[in-house]
């Protein structure tokens, strides 16, 4: 447990430091931006950085091992229905726990003048991930191959894009892209995990692949639904 | 000098945190009663949540007091400035810098070099998406300083996923969507976006939403593309003819120069030869999969002389 709290404090240091100094050094040299305004950037940059830490710390030390038991006796015990609901719960309430997803929802809500509230974006999102992420479960169960699921999914997006209201476009496509983030990311993958080593000698390891890339197709289509909705 | 705004509004943070944790937490405790897990189970629980609780608050409080608002007006000073291409060449290098230090990144390259059966190495991964993911964001820059619309950027690069799907090997096709999430971590959610959206409200004739976002959108798809791309370049386990085993040494030798020429002036991020290289490589790729199937029957110990020769 102390070795994978190190590797997380590492990890994390690893991803903030190099860009906190390259930002640094863009407000000094470039910008000459006013100390206060650095102090503040500072301060934020120590926050996120301990913040990222203890999440990760209480996500991998004990809520994903919880979520891979759970997960594992949720495929051998429960019927296919149960599993497909539990699945789209499991998605949906990860995804609404999920920090990337909020950081989105608070520029989005700030840069609209909250003309776009953060807590419908917050859930459209959610019920994106929660419906794709059984769909991907079914589609393990039924062996439908992952390409046609993609395709598939990939271009009803760009169709859907045309529908869409212009300020809505850029956003749900974000909204793909922030779901894969540190919650998101480990419970999806052992739900998956789960599901095909009950399906034994049916199916391979491979078919957990593309869980993610599927997972983030759904926030797309469930924010530009919200646009055509209510744009 | 005053540290006040540190506490700022925490309050409202700590209910955002309670609402977002309590699902989870509340959802937990019926699967322990349903399946009836050991007690310890429950303690395990509580201190997960405890220290997530603590470290969401604490996360989301440096990004609205720090990241948001200093991120918005660095992007606007920026878009402000008579040489606001400048955004550019900035987007670049913090793009690159934030896919190299990114955890995720290195797990990916390693993923891929084992699906390669070694001959893609990680290190040529790792430099590739961070390019990539530079590259991207300096695009995703121009289209903020020059008002060029989203739909134009996204719209052919799913288009492209998409055929590059089609002629992908599965297994690189899986990984390569699984990777869309990579590069997209807590620096360039939080920090990068915030300055695009800052430079797209300080600019005239942009909107800060119509224009501000899709960055992180371009970011996930960066490593969509280019993982599919390698997986071109370096067929692993598919016997070929000599024709085709030339295509292949060809792209694959076109596809290192153009890179290797790429990395000196990057600065000047030239999208337009990126999209070059995309069109070709992906028309060569086409190829090869039809001949393959033609020429099945050889024996796999020439695949692995070719792999050698095309690697050194």
């Amino acid at each position: 447990m102390m070795e994978d709290i190190k590797e997380i404090l590492l990890e994390v240091l690893q991803a903030i430091g190099p860009i906190v100094v390259v930002i640094s050094i863009i407000q000094f040299f470039i910008i000459r931006t006013p100390i206060s305004l650095f102090w503040q950037f500072f301060a934020g940059a120590i926050l996120v950085t301990a913040g990222l830490f203890l999440f990760l710390v209480g996500v991998r030390v004990s809520l994903l091992p919880i979520g891979e038991m759970v997960g594992s006796r949720l495929t051998s015990h429960g019927s296919l229905l149960l599993l497909l609901v539990a699945a789209f719960i499991f998605g949906f309430i990860i995804t609404v726990a999920e920090p990337d997803v909020r950081v989105l929802a608070h520029q989005v809500d700030i840069a609209s003048g909250g003309a776009i509230d953060s807590g419908i974006l917050i859930i459209s999102v959610a019920l994106g991930v929660g419906f794709f992420v059984s769909l991907a479960i079914l589609r393990i169960l039924m062996g439908i191959p992952i390409i046609y699921l993609l395709a598939t999914g990939y271009v009803f997006v760009v169709v859907l894009s045309f529908f869409t209201p212009p300020s809505f476009v850029a956003i749900s496509f974000d909204a793909g892209g922030v779901t894969t983030g540190p919650m998101a990311v480990p419970f999806i993958l052992a739900l998956g995990v789960g599901t095909t080593s009950v399906l034994g000698g049916k199916s391979t390891v491979a078919d957990t692949f593309g869980l993610i890339g599927l997972a983030s197709i759904g926030p797309v289509i469930g924010v530009m639904i919200l646009g055509v909705i209510f744009g | 000098m005053s540290f006040d705004f540190i506490l700022q509004d925490f309050d409202h943070v700590l209910v955002e945190v309670l609402t977002a944790l309590s699902p989870v937490l509340v959802l937990f405790l019926i699967f322990l009663l349903v399946f009836k897990l050991p007690k310890s189970m429950l303690l395990t629980l509580l201190k997960g949540v405890l220290f997530a609780f603590t470290g969401l608050a604490l996360f989301l409080q440096g990004v609205k007091i720090g990241f948001l608002p200093v991120g918005n007006e660095m992007g606007a000073v920026l878009g402000g400035f008579p040489h606001r291409w400048v955004l550019i060449p900035l987007g670049f290098i913090l793009g690159f810098v934030a896919t190299m230090a990114e955890p995720a990144v290195r797990i990916l390259s390693n993923q891929v070099e084992e699906s390669s059966s070694g001959s893609i190495r990680s290190s040529t991964i790792l430099y590739t998406l961070c390019l990539a993911v530079g590259l991207f964001i300096a695009l995703g820059m121009t289209r903020i300083v020059y008002g060029i619309p989203f739909y134009y950027i996204i719209i052919p690069g799913y288009l492209l996923a998409i055929i590059l799907m089609i002629f992908s090997k599965p297994s690189f096709t899986a990984i390569a969507f699984d990777s869309g999430g990579v590069a997209t971590g807590p620096m360039t959610v939080t920090f990068i976006m915030a300055m695009a959206v800052g430079a797209a409200d300080q600019i005239e004739g942009r909107d800060a939403v119509v224009d501000g976002f899709g960055l992180i959108a371009m970011v996930a798809l960066a490593p969509i593309i280019m993982v599919m791309l390698l997986g071109f370049l370096y067929p692993p386990d598919e016997r070929m003819d000599s024709d085709s085993e030339e295509n292949d040494k060809e792209a694959a030798s076109e596809g290192k120069e153009s890179l290797s020429t790429e990395l000196p002036d990057h600065e000047t991020a030239d999208s337009n030869r990126d999209a070059d290289l995309n069109k070709k490589t992906a028309g060569e790729g086409e190829v090869s999969p039809d001949e393959t199937e033609i020429t099945s029957d050889e024996n796999s110990e020439e695949v692995d002389v070719n792999d050698n020769d095309s690697e050194s």
